[in-house]
């Protein structure tokens, strides 16, 4: 049977099901006699799927724009030489 | 080599390469396909469009003057986000007070009454007050947890992925992923356990 400590180490790699199979097994062991460990993968399993959950919200149109022009402007000055100092402020 | 061929349809490693012998439709072509990818990482890691943005610049301007010297010994996404991750971790650190050494940063914060605000489906723990905690949790994270938690569990990228970006070992990636998710997950359960209790089913009595 594999201690409490030993559990809660492993415990995101078993979230995401990155052990072996026969600690795995332990693992469901476990956490079917033990409420503590229990809740602390219920919480952790749910802390991901909340996280998880929000979107991010999409790079707005104007920052491409920008960002088309800042690369143009290096490429102005990758064209007109090394030796220029156009600085853009 | 047909240099007139659409740049939409070259791999990567083809428009690298192209972009290298100053193809600068190859290079545009980079740009579009990994700006938004570049964008949401910054979002993600700095939580500020405004420095986001000032990183998605940063990031294809230095891509831009590096691309000559890129060996393609990693793929160009793992290359891209690697110059992503660092000039986020540059603003973080001059935006965040130092912080603890993350190896005595370990300390286990056990929560108190972690139990009982798991079960239920997602929807039911989904509310303002909870993505305000969760936005706080994250922002609460030292930088350099933070960096492995938003590649590897917002990004969903690979361990070896992650471990190759930040030039880590993949034992230091499960380490800090493990220790960061404990940290937000700790500060939810403080939350939840100041919250009332969610209403649990259809049929609660009122
Ligand atoms: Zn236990």
């Amino acid at each position: 049977m594999m201690t409490c400590k030993e559990v809660l180490e492993s415990l995101s790699e078993f979230v995401d099901e990155d052990l072996k199979a026969d600690v795995v097994q332990a693992m469901h062991q476990h956490i079917g006699v033990c409420s503590e460990c229990r809740a602390e993968f219920d919480t952790l399993t749910m802390t991901i799927k909340l996280y998880r959950h929000y979107e991010t919200p999409q790079m707005p149109a104007p920052c491409h724009d920008r960002l088309v022009k800042v690369l143009e402007l290096e490429k102005m000055k990758k064209k007109a030489g090394q030796s220029s100092s156009g600085s853009e402020g | 080599m047909v240099e007139e061929r659409a740049v939409r349809d070259e791999s990567d490693e083809a428009l690298v390469q192209r972009a290298q012998r100053d193809d600068e439709r190859a290079f545009g072509e980079l740009v579009h396909r990994y700006e938004s990818k570049v964008y949401s990482l910054a979002l993600k890691m700095l939580r500020n469009p405004e420095d986001a943005e000032d990183v998605l610049q940063d990031t294809f301007l230095r891509a831009y003057r590096g691309i000559k010297s890129f060996q393609g010994n990693s793929t160009f996404s793992t290359w891209i986000y690697r110059i992503t991750a660092n000039s986020a971790l540059m603003r973080l650190r001059k935006r965040q007070l130092p912080t603890v050494s993350i190896d005595d940063a370990d300390e286990r914060e056990v929560p108190i009454n972690i139990a009982d605000w798991a079960p239920g489906p997602v929807e039911q723990m989904l509310s303002q007050e909870t993505q305000t905690a969760m936005a706080e949790a994250i922002e609460s994270l030292p930088v350099e947890f933070r960096q492995v938690f938003v590649l590897r569990d917002l990004e969903e990228l690979s361990n070896a992925e992650v471990a190759e970006i930040l030039d880590l070992s993949v034992a230091a990636v499960k380490s800090r992923l493990h220790r960061a998710r404990l940290k937000i997950r700790n500060r939810l359960a403080t939350h939840f356990a100041e919250q009332p209790k969610p209403r649990r089913a259809m049929g609660a009595q009122p």
